[in-house]
């Protein structure tokens, strides 16, 4: 099928000028007049009773305007899975019980923020210490104390899958191996820190600007624990300086931003800085993970039994999709004839994990792609060879899941082995250095609805005016990584109009069209790409009936949209200019807009996702085995996103992904001692990769083009972020003999494991 | 905590500078770049009520290299300035070097090298190869001036014996003797723009024959203070070194180490790696000095 010009070309993003030159407005540069400047006081013990909360110095404090404890706020708790009332866990400000370090106790806003700093220290909090659940095996151990005490456990959320003769299996194998890991927290590190502004200028009504990924979210819970009609709530655009997963839920302070800026009557603004968000922020979770394969001696797989328990902190959040999809990244790749997995999402008195960037499927892929490493070695085959013989392809099953419409996973290998010279450099090993590989598959977008929303998944209005530009309202997020521009070309692609003609509404919950779930899960180039092409294609059907009656055209004929101009296809000079035929359909309306709205929600598509990405990665590194240092010399990646909108747009993502996964592998970790507190709070020392750290990289391009689609596109955002880990981890077992089986990999570890250190 | 409230004095000319100091003797402080001042203020680790600044000071950001008389950075002058200079870069590598990949780009170009010292921090990028080079700091107040050996300066994490009232005029660095070599090596997480977790400096001169006229090793991130080495140098003194003789001189330097467990490496880590980087910087110095140029 051959896509439009504009389809798959690498255009540069067009929020980026603004961007670069600091003309785009993020939610920390609103300001407005009589704003006020909210500032939290959150927990200093990890488990603790509330004794006893006295306000009344913050509250004397010259300059405060309104300071709030949970016990000025309406009782209602919120959490993302709506569809599972009772996980919904959190209120906005604690209420007899801290259950973390930097559980919010209460809030404040002020004239300014130093004001409202100083009125935070003059809260005085009576606590009385409980003992601290860190871990998940102390969460789960008998007798352990509860961090919720509502809930029958620290198990919040069980997911099962079982399918296939498990045990059956196994008796046949030639090889079973049972390995246990553990991966540890890391943090989204997006750019910009969460802030809002909110303002109440009708009593009952409010107005949020903030950082987010879910606006549609974001509003919907507002309003409930607010107590207010969700049409009395509106949430609203600004730039987003990166989410990756941790700004996809209501969080406190933008609950109090709203609360009080109705209870006061003048906006009120919060803005966290680093150091809360790496103290207190969202994080992906560390898990302990049991897992057991069996093989053929032939390298078939036959069974695995996987068994996963997620450290989630103190609240669900996003914990229970991220304990679905591990679950669901356990088999995928590969074909499982039987498998099992039991997953399990803790809490404990840590801040809470939710979704990052992958979503439970890299610490699945993590553990899978280690045990096939292991298998291939054990078994005498190349790691690559291994995973031809089990990979996935087109039309196959997996039950309860999916039907995979399109994969590319075997060229991707193929490709990948190819451009890193695997064969070659594995034949001539060199003292300290090292091949590995990753692979990864991911979701475009998610068809459980667990936030249970009433709208379509994802939609978009489309109209059309006579100067020849449309507009496009659609309730999407671009946090960065750059729908504004791919829906943009989708929508220039429909109606053959140029790019820049089109005007671009996003992210407000009053005028964008119902509803969009958001920005995570890889679902808004598929989600919101398929409803923009419905509203174009309804935008046309308006017009073709103008171009039918003008060149009195033979019903047989078909109308295209290029190069500004709406004509016959089989004779082009027949036509018009699209503004012209605009003119002449609202003509044709007696002035009534040219507006229609396109909807899409996954049908008939099983529980988890419409399509599939698949990818492979090699990394070649260099380890100085004097100090274990690990240097990664270069990243090869083949890549199978269905047929890319936006070139560019995904050597971006790709770029960004491998950064992350480098940090993943080798330095980023949350350090936290016993009392629950997190130490490193700066970015000195949260190892972050820098650009300095950046291995140069070679990429394979392998198109596919996926039926469910807009012009064959699939994901391309978060399954990169998968496969680095993994192949550097395969990568310095390779350079030294160190299998990393507990993340991340530090010198200090490869040189114990090389008896360099005692 | 909310930032303090602070008054900011821009004198013109060192005289003012010093009247300042002894005026609000109790509390105030010196800015120049302000990396460290400022973040400690933030954290409400330091209030002081009065901040001099020097950034208007004639003649305070001087470099100067005179053979025979050696070096002389002025007390304001740039990490950046300093890791530019053609003479550092010459003569004084290993410092070059700690100037040219501590930090980050913005730290190096506002934060001064009198500052990285006075700072003292155990892990300060420019102490370990200025003890190397066997460099004094010229400390002035307004009765005069006193001369401190480097190696007598730090007395803590944070501490120095400058009295209050006192700032750092100037540093001298000795002149390099033909046939040396010195190195400054470090080692951190993120391969730059990040703190070091241990680092080593040397510098060794070397006669005709071959055989150590002089030797400093110093050590940073492994102790209370940067430090300096006496049994590893003395190990070399009077030696011809070869591979077992520096491997030695290294295990000197591991147990002038008192490194602690923290969030950047354990102390057995920095143990091993003492080992490690000190056998390699005495390697680079010795070659560097045998090549005939320091």
């Amino acid at each position: 099928m051959k896509n439009p010009a504009i389809i798959g070309k690498s255009i540069p993003r067009m929020d980026a000028p603004a961007k670069v030159t600091g003309r785009a407005l993020y939610a920390d540069d609103l300001k407005m007049p009589a704003m006020l400047h909210g500032k939290l006081l959150r927990s200093p013990l990890a488990h603790a009773l509330i004794k006893r909360i006295d306000v009344s110095k913050a509250k004397a404090l010259p300059g405060v305007k309104d300071v709030i404890t949970g016990a000025d706020i309406p009782q209602v708790k919120y959490g993302n899975w709506r569809l599972v009332p009772q996980s919904q866990d959190e209120l906005a400000l604690a209420v007899d019980k801290v259950r973390f370090v930097g559980d919010e106790v209460a809030a404040v806003c002020a004239i300014d923020a130093d004001t409202a700093q100083h009125a935070i220290d003059l809260i005085e909090v009576e606590y009385e210490e409980l003992p601290l659940i860190l871990s998940v095996e102390e969460a789960t151990a008998e007798g352990a104390g509860l961090v919720h005490d509502e809930s029958k456990g620290n198990v919040s959320l069980v997911r099962k899958i079982d399918y296939g003769d498990l045990e059956g299996m196994f008796a046949k194998a030639d090889y079973i191996r049972e390995d246990t890991f553990k991966v540890h927290p890391v943090q989204h590190a997006y750019m910009e820190p969460c802030s809002c502004v909110a303002h109440s200028e009708e009593a009952n009504r409010v107005t949020l600007w903030t950082s987010t990924q879910t606006p549609y979210i974001v509003q919907c819970l507002l309003a409930s624990t607010l107590g207010l009609p969700e049409n009395n709530v509106r949430v609203m655009k600004v730039q987003v300086g990166g989410g990756f997963g941790g700004k996809m839920e209501l969080r406190p302070w933008e609950f109090c931003a709203s609360f009080m800026a109705m209870r006061t009557g003048r906006p009120v603004k919060f803005t966290l800085t680093r150091a809360d968000e790496l103290a207190f922020g969202r994080r992906r979770h560390p898990m302990s993970i049991y897992s057991k394969v069996g093989f053929t001696k032939d390298g078939k797989l036959l069974a695995k039994d996987f068994q996963v328990m997620l450290d989630g902190g103190a609240y669900n959040a996003m914990g229970p999709t991220a304990t679905f999809l591990c679950g669901t990244f356990g088999n995928m790749l590969y074909n499982y004839p039987a498998y099992r997995y039991f997953g399990r999402h803790v809490y404990t008195n840590k801040p809470p994990a939710s979704a990052m960037r992958g979503f439970g499927a890299p610490q699945a892929a993590f553990v899978a792609e280690t045990q096939m490493n292991m298998a291939a070695e054990d078994l005498g085959i190349d790691p690559i060879d291994i995973r031809i013989i089990n990979a996935m392809q087109t039309g196959d099953v997996i039950p309860d899941v999916a039907t995979i419409s399109s994969c590319g996973f075997k060229e991707c290998l193929e490709k990948v082995r190819e451009i890193s010279g695997w064969d070659e450099k594995r034949k001539n090993p060199k003292q300290g250095k090292g091949l590995g590989i990753g692979c990864f598959s991911f979701i475009s977008g998610g068809v459980f609805n667990w936030f249970n929303t009433k709208y379509n998944f994802s939609a978009a209005e489309v109209s059309v005016y006579e100067d020849g530009t449309a507009q496009l309202a659609t309730m999407a997020c671009d946090i960065g990584q750059g729908p504004d521009t791919a829906m943009r070309q989708i929508l220039a692609a429909e109606l053959g109009i140029p790019i820049e003609n089109i005007r671009l509404i996003a992210m407000d919950t009053a005028t964008t069209p119902k509803a969009d779930l958001g920005s995570w899960g890889s679902r808004v180039t598929l989600m919101n790409g398929n409803a923009v092409i419905d509203a174009a294609k309804k935008i046309k059907e308006m017009l073709i009936p103008v171009l039918f009656e003008e060149m009195d055209l033979n019903q047989i004929h078909d109308i295209a949209f290029e190069d500004g101009r709406v004509f016959v296809k089989a004779n082009p000079k027949k036509g018009i200019t699209f503004g012209e035929c605009v003119y002449k359909a609202l003509r044709g309306r007696r002035g009534e807009p040219l507006t229609a709205r396109g909807f899409y929600t996954p049908r008939n598509k099983g529980l988890v996702s419409p399509a599939f990405s698949f990818g492979a990665q090699i990394a070649e590194v260099d380890v100085d085995t004097g100090t274990g240092l690990i240097k990664v010399e270069k990243m090869y990646t083949a890549h199978d996103c269905g047929m890319p909108i936006n070139k560019m747009a995904v050597e971006g993502q790709l770029e960004g992904a491998i950064q992350m996964g480098l940090g993943y592998a080798l330095m980023e970790n949350l350090i936290m001692d016993d009392k629950g507190r997190t130490l490193n709070t700066t970015f000195l020392d949260y190892k972050m990769p820098t650009a300095e750290d950046m291995p140069p990289g070679e990429s394979a391009d392998v198109f596919t083009y996926e039926p469910e689609g807009p012009y064959g596109a699939k994901e391309a955002g978060e399954g990169l972020a998968i496969p680095t880990a993994p192949a550097i981890t395969h990568a310095v077992h390779e350079a030294t003999g160190y299998r990393c089986m507990e993340t991340p990999i530090t010198p200090e570890k490869v040189l114990r494991a090389l008896d360099k250190i005692k | 905590m909310a930032m303090p409230q602070f008054q900011v004095h821009q004198p013109k000319t060192l005289e003012s500078v010093l009247d300042l100091l002894g005026r609000h003797r109790s509390s105030v402080k010196l800015l120049c770049g302000g990396t460290d001042l400022l973040i400690k203020m933030r954290a409400g680790a330091q209030a002081p009520e009065h901040l001099v600044s020097l950034n208007r000071v004639a003649g305070l950001k001087t470099i100067s290299y005179a053979g025979g008389d050696g070096l002389v950075i002025g007390g304001a002058a740039r990490i950046s300035q300093v890791g530019k200079n053609a003479e550092v870069r010459r003569l004084y590598p290993g410092l070059a070097h700690a100037c040219s990949v501590m930090a980050t780009v913005q730290i190096r170009n506002m934060g001064t090298v009198a500052g990285n010292l006075v700072n003292a921090a155990p892990s300060a990028d420019t102490a370990a190869p200025l003890l190397a080079y066997g460099a004094s700091v010229v400390a002035v107040e307004r009765g005069g001036r006193r001369q401190i050996k480097l190696v007598d300066f730090f007395t803590g994490p944070g501490l120095t014996v400058l009295e209050p009232g006192e700032m750092v005029e100037a540093i001298r660095v000795p002149d390099v003797s033909p046939r040396s070599g010195s190195c400054y090596l470090r080692l951190s997480a993120r391969s730059k723009v990040d703190i070091a977790a241990v680092s080593v400096a040397g510098f060794l001169n070397l006669d005709l024959e071959g055989r150590v006229i002089r030797c400093r090793l110093a050590l940073g991130s492994v102790g209370p203070t940067p430090l300096r080495c006496p049994e590893a140098e003395q190990i070399l003194e009077g030696q011809t070194p070869d591979e077992k003789l520096i491997a030695q001189a290294a295990a000197a330097c591991v147990r002038a180490s008192r490194p602690i467990d923290d969030l950047r490496a354990t102390a057995a880590y920095r143990r091993a790696m003492v080992q490690v980087l000190a056998q390699r910087v005495l390697t680079q110095s010795l070659d560097m000095a045998k090549g005939g140029t320091p």
